[in-house]
């Protein structure tokens, strides 16, 4: 439980921030799709956006999480089952 | 959120452990606390939420005076407008907050997370929700433990019902800062809310009823970025609460009126008041620990129990390490206030204050983009002149409409064709196009720098001087 809100909240807040950051430059108007120009509403565009930076935020996180899995607990087959009894 | 699950105990015994959705824990069930900073808490849950849920709704010449409309990509404050362009303002302003944050906590320790950090005001009003309905600490933990029965079930679905419509109008309140919120309270009331504007609704609202109802100080354990690092901020200067183990230690019971030393203890009662109270369920006397979020309920409780005891007050009590150790008094405290570290962060935060100020009192009022036609380079048109071909892009970033004068400079002879008066709305902007002719002779062959001049016929001092090239070939 501990390593999925290690995944999903860091990446959320740092999907908030690439949002901001993003929009703040980027108009929606302006951005296209498979060569055809977004036509979402803007509210949409923002929301559609912010869950694509949250997903690739967690992806990150969660190949994060994978490779701080020590060698022993790899061994002893800990991280395969995603429990967190001996990591803490 | 809350689950049961079983773990073998080394005799081989199953014992039950509550598992929230963080990690195994013991609830916290913080008792009620008054006092001073409890005051001073309560006094920053109303002066933040009266401005949240409230200032959504105040007007402003007409419109929402804060509304950041992510549809026209517009940030209204007062008086004043923001486009994405000056998205710099919001960069100073968060690393003036950043500073504050820095400047606080090494002067007074983790104020904002004790008093103002909204997972804080949030926790401290679902609390006080609970205990109105489900009673003081005790009534808690009985009804926790107690099995279901209809007055369990009455009480708790009217707990979870006050925590969802409070949640619910958060949520609301959240997306009125970006929609203008009277069109979205009449949407809610004609079934014609938007499928995204509903969406973050319940989604924002949702989190708020999770984190204020259900994760409480795990978030501040276990989510917050801050708590990881506040530590960094602290010197053996920064106030922070302290329990005076010097003088509290032996702890031990005894009859009221009692003096310590005659019975060789110190002046802490063991009354465990002080870990009854605190939020996230530490012992404070254990010393200063990262979960301690310094909201100094410990020191009201402790303050009524001394007060009880007839022992002077202050058993836990704001201090510094220091202070402490050299018993200095308020006087001494103080003065140690003001040193390097404190300094260069006040020096740093009153600079770029400064310049913050300067930058919004000087905000420009008219704003101009001017942009070559991609399509046409250059062209001969009657009279032999030559043409270029020019997007001008006039932004009004006043709150009043403006009619400005354009004109072209540069070249011997340069004149412009088309519009001469453009009509811009408040915070508006209007995209206009416009053709520049130039005798053949004029200039040199290639690029020449000209420049547009956009004044505001009713305020001379509203006026942009634009670098543009024209093309000669």
């Amino acid at each position: 439980m501990l390593r999925i809100l290690w995944v999903l909240w860091p990446s959320f807040v740092v999907a908030g921030i690439a949002e901001g950051i993003f929009f703040t430059v980027v108009d929606p108007q302006e951005l296209y799709l498979f060569g055809h120009p977004v036509e979402f509403s803007k509210i949409a565009t923002y929301s559609i956006g912010f869950f694509g930076f949250w997903a690739v935020c967690a992806a990150s996180s969660m190949m994060t999480c994978l490779l701080q899995i020590s060698a022993r607990e790899v061994n002893k087959g800990i991280g395969a089952h995603g429990g967190t009894e001996g990591l803490s | 959120m809350v689950s049961i699950t079983t773990k073998q105990l080394p005799d081989g015994k199953p014992n039950f452990v509550e598992e929230s959705l963080y990690e195994v824990h013991k609830k916290v069930h913080p008792r009620a606390v008054s006092g001073t900073f409890a005051s001073w808490r309560w006094a920053l849950v109303w002066i933040t939420q009266l401005v949240y849920y409230g200032l959504c709704w105040l007007p402003w010449n007409g419109r929402q005076a804060v509304l950041f409309n992510l549809v026209e990509r517009k940030f209204y404050i007062f008086g004043l407008v923001f486009w994405p362009q000056d998205v710099i303002f919001l960069s100073v302003l968060l690393i003036i907050s950043a500073y504050s944050l820095f400047l606080f906590t090494a002067v007074g320790g983790r104020l904002w997370c004790g008093y103002a950090c909204p997972q804080t005001v949030y926790t401290e009003i679902f609390t006080w929700i609970e205990q109105k309905i489900e009673g003081e600490r005790n009534a808690r933990i009985k009804l926790d433990a107690a099995p279901m029965s209809a007055r369990k079930l009455w009480l708790r679905s009217a707990k979870y019902a006050s925590w969802a419509l409070l949640a619910l109008w958060t949520g609301f309140t959240f997306v009125g800062y970006f929609t203008p919120i009277k069109s979205l309270w009449d949407s809610v009331w004609s079934f014609s809310l938007g499928p995204w504007e509903t969406f973050w609704m319940f989604f924002y609202g949702a989190f708020t009823y999770l984190f204020a109802g259900h994760l409480r100080e795990q978030v501040c354990k276990h989510m917050c970025p801050y708590a990881r690092f506040q530590g960094v901020m602290f010197d053996p200067d920064t106030l922070t609460i302290t329990y005076d183990t010097e003088r509290g230690e032996p702890r031990g019971a005894r009859r009221k009126g009692l003096d310590p030393r005659s019975i060789a203890k110190g002046e802490c009662v063991d009354c465990g008041i002080c870990v009854q109270v605190c939020p996230t369920g530490i012992d404070i006397r254990d010393g200063l620990q990262y979960e301690c979020i310094g909201c100094a309920a410990c020191i009201d409780a402790c303050d009524q129990v001394m007060e009880k005891m007839d022992y002077p007050k202050g058993l836990i009590r704001y201090s510094t390490e220091h202070a402490i150790e050299a018993h200095w008094g308020w006087k001494e405290i103080l003065g140690h206030v003001v040193r390097p570290r404190v300094m260069v962060y006040s020096a740093i935060l009153g600079a770029i204050c400064v310049a913050f100020v300067w930058g919004i009192a000087n905000k420009a009022s008219l704003r101009v983009d001017v942009i070559r036609d991609r399509a046409t380079l250059a062209r001969e048109v009657e009279g032999g002149l030559v043409e270029n071909i020019y997007r001008l892009h006039v932004i009004n970033v006043s709150e009043t409409p403006h009619r400005y004068a354009i004109s072209v400079t540069g070249l011997a002879g340069i004149d412009l064709i088309g519009d001469r008066i453009v009509e811009v709305p408040a915070a508006a902007a209007r995209t206009l196009t416009v053709q520049v002719r130039v005798p053949p002779e004029s200039g040199r062959k290639g690029s020449n720098q000209i420049f547009f001049d956009v004044k505001s016929l009713a305020d001379e001092k509203v006026a942009v001087h634009e670098k543009a090239s024209f093309l000669q070939p």
